[in-house]
């Protein structure tokens, strides 16, 4: 008897803990921890030789920069599905541009990036469409705009760029662009206002907050970024196929979601959330890379892992909230 | 020979959260009988009717119909149990035929194996249309080619051809023209005629007199008396409407005080198409001013306005140095603060901390050269939400958890940090319980003290008269009447202008 109603209690506690926010908070950790605990013993140790450390790493820097843009949409409850073909068409102005100045390469991929943010930005804000029907109809845009000067040949990029591929200007670069978000989110009303309008547009905007230019500059940002994150992107590659940054829009929403960002945005969300989840989601790929699954396999494990992990921290609360 | 009974109403009972929508309510209608139900908003005479139409859940209490205890999950079995509702907003749906409408839940006698048989549903249909003397509405047009007023008709003709033993009525009248109308009377009479009964709910207290047998008085979700409606006037159902005890001891207690004669808000010509029409007022240093009117008079709006949340504004709001307010962050610059009637979407944001609530419009004094010290942001909320006296763990639990009064207290609590001149409070009170209540009049007074000035709208006329210096009472989107502070002013005097 006694027993039985213990067991119940550690179970309707266990539940609360599970259903609490607690949970969600650490689910990205204990997520980052099991993946590489369990693929690390699948794999019997080899992902966690240097060589493939360094590996890892060579493939998070663009990401985590097109991230940290994204984070700020994502922080509004929107959702920006361009970073691809913004990517893509970013590429190819810096890889013409690199021809002439380096420098000027790399304005002209942030101005590409900002104008394509600019452009989600108005209809979004402009004519009150929702975000994802916006940058959906952008994305494939723009994705036809990438494959146009693509389709005879690959555009290649100046030599100067492609000499410039060292981890240390990588590394510059992508910590950078976090020191300064975190710097903005954290200690200036940037940080406040877009969590405010995440939480509660209606109500930020009767605190004051001028919701429509913050969700415009949001969604530039973002533009900007992935802009900046095709000039690292050039660097790597050299030359640009109709396929550049095919698929990054998924890659970066189930990072950040699997860093723990909900997707209803608000006040939840934590800087923290882009570097777990970026990371979380490179060591996942190189693991089932390492592993020998074909990349329709990779595809549906990562697809059934996101589900599980948004299912798990979604906050249904807030759900009502959206509109 | 003793009349047949029809509805009996026991102990029945409804709470919304905090609030008790309906509170132990008991009333028994005869066959053959149009029984008025009327109090003001929010006496819970729709919520009841609601109860009994499958709409809500039954809170508490039970309802008998013609002798069978009622045990109604949806609006579907309540027809079924021969209770139908004409509802106040539109209740037909768009996207369907006018036959498909009327019959909506009860295809059955047209379907045949899984298959509708829509011509015999638009013949049946187009039949009841005819009877009731509509036949200009097409049975198999799509509802959405009618008017608003068309559409009510369908309405009645598919909450009556199954002739219901009870029919309610739920402020009805409202949508409709004089010949409209006459139509639903005609029903009502027919349906009584017949030997079963109305339960008509209206704000028109004529129309509850000529048109009603008896009627049932609600307030604050009480039970208060039913009347033969030969008995009565319009003044005696007022008075049974609003009556309750005026001048209890948290109202201020002083008349006769000066007002400043410097104006810090001039409202002039102000219209917001469907809202309000040409309103100008001027609002005065150290002043208390109320709104009051029923709620769709504009009210809530003018609010709005003074706080530059409008959209579509003609006219202008200008402070006494001229600047002019047009948009929400010129107006909280300004020393204007707004607290909304819809507390939890426009005063509040619900899933944020207390902490970020209170310093988001004084976020830009908070800063230093734009840098914000996140220490400071709690130590200014915490000073502020405990002035309050705010139930709370500490400043970093979310708005979501707190009851209705304390979410008032942080909305009230950011607006007193920000310091501003000039409070627009709409429906301050609303769902609050006394004692909160009397913290905020202790508020409200101790800020006029202070020389500011204070915009109180409010649908409790108690509150305005005990409150206010000056009343505004509004009618159909303009100011229908003015008020000067008078302990004589009662409230027979306001809603006279208001209805």
């Amino acid at each position: 008897m006694e027993k039985a109603k213990n067991r119940e209690n550690e179970q309707s506690r266990l539940r609360a803990f599970l259903g609490g926010d607690t949970f969600k908070a650490l689910l990205p950790l204990i997520g980052f921890v099991v993946i590489i605990v369990v693929l690390n013993i699948l794999t019997h140790g080899k992902i966690l030789t240097p060589k493939k450390l360094r590996l890892l790493l060579s493939q998070i820097y663009y990401p985590t920069i097109v991230a940290t843009g994204v984070f700020f949409v994502m922080t509004l409850g929107s959702i920006d599905f361009t970073e691809g073909s913004t990517l893509g068409v970013a590429s190819l102005v810096v890889s013409a541009l690199s021809f002439y100045s380096i420098p000027l390469a790399i304005l002209g991929g942030i101005l590409c990036g900002a104008a394509i943010g600019a452009i989600n930005g108005f209809f979004h804000v402009k004519f009150k469409l929702q975000s994802f029907i916006v940058t959906i109809c952008t994305m494939y845009l723009f994705r036809g705009v990438c494959a146009y000067f693509t389709t005879e040949t690959a555009v290649p990029a100046s030599a100067a760029i492609k000499a410039l591929d060292n981890n240390g200007l990588k590394i510059g670069i992508t910590v950078a662009v976090l020191v300064v978000a975190w710097f903005l989110f954290r200690f200036t009303r940037i940080g406040n206002d877009v969590k405010a309008v995440g939480s509660g547009e209606t109500a930020a905007r009767f605190s004051g907050v001028h919701t429509d230019r913050v969700k415009f500059l949001a969604f530039v940002a973002a533009g900007s970024l992935t802009g900046l994150a095709a000039f690292v992107n050039v660097i790597k590659v050299g030359s640009i196929t109709a396929t550049a940054g095919n698929q990054l829009e998924t890659q970066i929403l189930i990072s950040l979601v699997l860093g723990g960002l909900p997707i209803t945005g608000g006040a939840k969300v934590r800087f923290s959330n882009i570097i777990v989840g970026t990371l979380m989601y490179a060591v996942l790929n190189s693991g089932l890379a390492i592993l020998g699954y074909d990349p329709q396999t990779q595809q549906l494990i990562k697809g059934v892992i996101f589900l599980i992990f948004v299912a798990l921290t979604i906050d249904r609360k807030a759900l009502k909230v959206i509109k | 020979m003793d009349k047949k009974t029809m509805l009996v109403a026991e102990h029945i009972d409804k709470r919304f959260g905090m609030t008790h929508a309906v509170n132990d309510v008991s009333v028994t209608i005869d066959a053959g009988e149009i029984r008025a139900l009327i109090g003001e908003n929010g006496s819970g005479k729709s919520t009841f009717c609601q109860m009994l139409c499958g709409i809500y859940t039954i809170g508490g209490g039970t309802f008998t119909l013609d002798g069978k205890e009622l045990h109604i999950k949806n609006q579907v079995e309540a027809n079924d149990e021969g209770i139908s509702i004409i509802v106040q907003e539109m209740g037909t749906l768009s996207g369907l035929t006018v036959a498909e409408n009327i019959y909506l839940g009860h295809e059955k006698p047209f379907m045949h194996y899984g298959v509708k048989d829509t011509r015999a549903m638009n013949r049946e249909a187009q039949k009841l249309l005819d009877a009731y003397g509509f036949g200009r509405i097409k049975a198999g047009s799509m509802i959405d080619r009618y008017n608003f007023e068309d559409r009510k008709l369908v309405e009645i003709v598919k909450a009556t051809y199954m002739k219901p033993k009870i029919l309610v009525i739920d402020e009805t009248t409202t949508a409709l023209s004089q010949n409209g109308r006459l139509e639903l009377y005609k029903i009502m009479d027919a349906v009584r005629a017949d030997g079963r009964s109305v339960i008509f709910i209206s704000h028109d207290l004529g129309e509850v007199l000529s048109h009603a047998d008896t009627v049932s008085i609600l307030r604050d979700g009480e039970y208060i008396d039913t009347v033969s409606a030969k008995d009565v006037t319009e003044d005696d159902l007022k008075r049974l409407m609003v009556g309750r005890e005026i001048g209890s001891a948290y109202y201020r207690t002083d008349y006769g005080t000066p007002v400043s004669d410097e104006v810090v808000l001039k409202v002039s010509g102000v219209t917001v198409p469907g809202e309000i029409e040409d309103v100008s007022f001027e609002l005065h240093r150290g002043e208390i001013l109320g709104f009051g009117g029923l709620s769709e008079c504009g009210m809530h709006e003018v609010g709005k306005v003074i706080f530059g949340a409008s959209w579509d504004r003609a006219g202008s709001v200008t402070l006494a140095n001229g600047t002019a307010i047009n948009d929400i962050p010129t107006a909280i610059k300004n020393s204007i603060a707004y607290t909304s009637k819809d507390r939890d979407n426009e005063s509040i944001i619900l899933n944020e901390s207390i902490r970020n609530n209170v310093v988001l419009p004084s976020i830009d004094d908070l800063a230093n050269h734009g840098l914000l010290n996140g220490r400071k942001l709690t130590r200014f909320a915490n000073e502020h939400a405990t002035n309050m006296q705010t139930k709370m763990q500490n400043v970093g639990q979310f708005v979501s958890d707190l009851s209705g009064g304390n979410k008032q207290k942080v909305v009230l609590a950011r607006w007193l940090g920000k310091g501003s001149d000039i409070l627009v409070l709409d429906s301050p009170t609303r769902g609050i319980d006394v004692k909160v209540k009397q913290a905020i009049y202790a508020l409200m007074a101790d800020m006029q003290k202070q020389g500011k000035s204070i915009i109180m709208i409010s649908e409790e006329i108690p509150e305005l008269l005990g409150m206010s210096d000056r009343i505004f009472v509004m009618k159909d989107g303009r100011i229908n009447g003015e008020f000067k502070r008078d302990p004589a002013l009662s409230e027979e005097d306001l809603i006279a202008k208001m209805v």
